[in-house]
C-alpha cells in the first residue's frame, strides 16, 4: 500500500481538539506534511 | 522551515505538522514558532509508522548528534524539553493533490532536517512522483548484523528491546508495505498483549480480523480499541477456549463459514497449579498443543481455498530449555511445574508447526513458528511477577514482540519460508541444548497423540 493511501484514511486531533482526516489535507492543493521529532 | 511557510504557501501548498505530545506542548508549539497552520496530534504514534518513520535509542546516539545540536542552535532553535514519545524520529512529505509523493525525507537521527530547497523543489508542478520502495540503507545493516553478532550468543541482550532496536536495523521498510484488505486473519488469544498488537497491526494494514478470545466482554473492548485506532471496520469477536475441544469445534463451524487466509496460534496460559480441562487434559497441553491443532485441522478446508495462507504458532524463547514430553503430558505422573509444562508444551507448537508445514506441503499454505523475546505483557505480569518484576525495565514492548508474528503473517517474502522457526524476522535454530532434541519416532507419536485426542469427542 502506498504510504499516502496508508495516511489519508488516519484521523487525528488538531490542537483545538477537533478531528481532522489526514487524507482531507491534500485534496484540492499540495501539502508539506512535517512529522516533528517532540514539541519542545 | 518556518522562515519558508511562505515559499511554500506562494507554491500554492499548505504546511502540516504532526507531533506526538500532549495538546498544551501543542499549543504552546504553535505560540513559540508562531505558527498558523494545521497542527495535529498522533499521540499513539499511528501516522508516524504509517509514514515508516524511524523510532530507536540507536538512532538518538549517533555521533553527528552535537553537530546537529549545534546547527539548531544556530538557526535560532532552543529547545526546552521533549514532550512525546522521547525515541520517536521525524520525516517531511510532500503529497500532490493525487495523492502522489513527490518528495519524502526519514530523518537518521536527532536535528536530522531536510534541506528546504530540496522540500520546495518537491512542490514544482513538474516534480516526478517518487519510488516508494527501496530497500533499508547498506550502512544501517551492516551496523545490525554487526551488533546482532554480538549480542546474540546472549540470551539477555537478544530477548530484550535493546535486542529488538539492534535486529530492526536489518528490517527492511518496504516488507510491511502491504494491502491486506482483500485477507481475513483469526488470531486466538487476541483481547491483550502480544495477540491484541498482532491484530491491531494486521487491521492497520487493512485485513479483516476476527479476535478469538475466551472473555467475551474483554474481547468486545479489544475490538472495539481497534477499530477507533485502526478506523478498519472489519473486525469481529469469535469466542472459543482453546483448552475447550467443544469450544474449538463450535468456532471452527462458524469460521469455516468464511475464508480463513491467516491463522495465528497465539493464545497461552501459565497456570500455578495443575488444572484439569473437562476433555480429561491438563490445562497448558490443550490450549498450547491439543486445541491449535485441533482448530487447524478444522479451518484446514478454508485454509487450502485461500491463494497465500500463513499459519502461526507463538512460542516462546522458554522452549530452549526444554524438550518434547511424551511420557506424561498430561502431569499425572509429576509434581506439576507450571514454567515447565509451558516450556515443553512450547516445544511442542515448535515440532507442530513443522509437521504441519509437511502435511501442509502440497498447498499454498506456509507454516512457521516464532518467539517474541522477552515482551511486557499482561499475561508475563500476572503469570510470572517475579521475572517481570526484575526485568520490566528491560523488556520489549507487546507490539515489538509481535513484531514477526506480523511480518510472518503479512510479508509477500516470509510466504517462501514453511516449517522453519524465526526470531525478529530471522529463521533461527530450535535447540541450543543437546538434550532437547527430540527423535522422528518422537515427532511422530506427537502427532498420532494429538490426532487421537482430537477425533475423540468431547464429553
Amino acid at each position: 500500500m502506498r504510504t499516502t493511501t496508508k495516511l489519508s484514511g488516519i484521523e487525528l486531533a488538531d490542537s483545538s481538539g477537533v478531528r481532522r482526516l489526514l487524507g482531507s489535507f491534500w485534496q484540492g492543493r499540495p501539502v508539506v506534511l512535517v512529522f516533528i521529532r517532540h514539541f519542545g | 522551515m518556518r522562515d519558508r511557510i511562505d515559499d511554500i504557501r506562494a507554491r500554492g501548498a499548505e504546511l502540516v505538522i504532526v507531533g506526538n505530545g500532549a495538546p498544551n506542548f501543542a499549543a504552546g508549539f504553535r505560540d513559540e514558532f508562531d505558527l498558523d497552520g494545521p497542527l495535529l496530534l498522533d499521540p499513539d504514534l499511528r501516522a508516524y509508522r504509517a509514514a515508516g518513520l524511524r523510532r530507536g535509542r540507536v538512532e538518538l546516539l549517533s555521533p553527528r548528534l552535537p553537530r546537529n545540536a549545534l546547527r539548531a542552535l544556530r538557526s535560532g532553535s532552543r529547545q526546552t524539553g521533549v514532550e512525546g514519545d522521547p525515541w520517536q524520529l521525524g520525516g517531511v512529505f510532500v503529497i500532490r493533490p493525487d495523492g502522489e509523493l513527490t518528495y519524502r525525507y526519514i530523518s537518521r537521527e536527532a536535528g536530522d532536517h531536510p534541506p528546504i530547497d530540496e522540500i520546495l523543489a518537491g512542490l514544482d508542478p513538474d516534480a516526478e512522483p517518487i519510488e516508494e520502495s527501496s530497500p533499508a540503507p547498506a550502512p544501517r545493516v551492516w551496523l545490525g548484523r554487526g551488533l546482532s553478532r554480538i549480542v546474540d550468543p546472549f540470551i539477555v541482550s537478544s530477548f530484550d528491546r535493546t535486542g529488538f532496536r539492534i535486529h530492526s536495523l536489518t528490517f527492511r521498510p518496504e516488507d510491511l508495505d502491504v494491502d491486506l484488505s482483500s485477507r481475513r486473519c483469526l488470531v486466538t488469544g487476541a483481547n491483550s498483549g502480544i495477540g491484541f498488537e498482532t491484530a491491531l497491526a494486521l487491521a492497520d494494514l487493512g485485513a479483516g480480523v476476527v479476535l478469538l478470545c475466551r472473555n467475551a466482554q474483554r474481547g468486545e473492548e479489544a475490538a472495539a480499541q481497534i477499530r477507533q485506532q485502526t478506523g478498519n471496520r472489519r473486525i469481529s469477536l469469535e469466542i472459543v477456549d482453546l483448552s475447550d475441544l467443544a469450544s474449538v469445534r463450535a468456532a471452527a463451524a462458524a469460521l469455516a463459514a468464511g475464508p480463513v487466509d491467516v491463522l495465528v496460534h497465539n493464545a497461552g496460559v501459565l497456570p500455578d497449579e495443575r488444572i484439569e480441562t473437562r476433555d480429561g487434559l491438563e490445562l497448558t497441553f490443550a490450549t498450547h498443543v491439543v486445541g491449535p491443532h485441533l482448530l487447524t485441522r478444522l479451518l484446514r478446508p478454508s485454509l487450502e481455498k485461500s491463494p497465500d495462507a500463513r499459519v502461526i504458532w507463538v512460542s516462546s524463547g522458554g522452549m530452549y530449555t526444554r524438550g518434547l514430553n511424551l511420557e506424561d503430558p498430561n502431569w499425572t505422573q509429576r509434581d506439576y511445574d507450571g514454567v515447565r509444562a509451558y516450556a515443553e508444551t512450547k516445544r511442542a507448537q515448535v515440532i507442530l508447526a513443522e509437521l504441519w508445514a509437511e502435511e501442509l506441503r502440497a498447498f499454498p499454505i506456509a507454516v512457521n513458528a516464532m518467539h517474541p523475546g522477552w515482551a511486557d505483557t499482561p499475561a508475563v505480569e500476572s503469570s510470572l511477577p517475579r521475572f517481570h518484576r526484575i526485568t520490566r525495565n528491560i523488556l520489549r514492548t507487546p507490539a515489538e514482540g509481535a513484531d514477526t508474528v506480523v511480518w510472518l503473517s503479512a510479508c509477500p517474502r516470509a510466504r517462501e519460508s514453511t516449517g522453519r522457526f524465526f526470531f525478529d524476522r530471522k529463521e533461527r535454530r530450535t535447540h541450543l541444548l543437546p538434550f532437547t532434541r527430540e527423535s522422528d519416532r518422537d515427532r511422530a507419536v506427537l502427532w498420532e497423540l494429538c490426532e487421537r485426542l482430537c477425533a475423540a469427542p468431547s464429553l
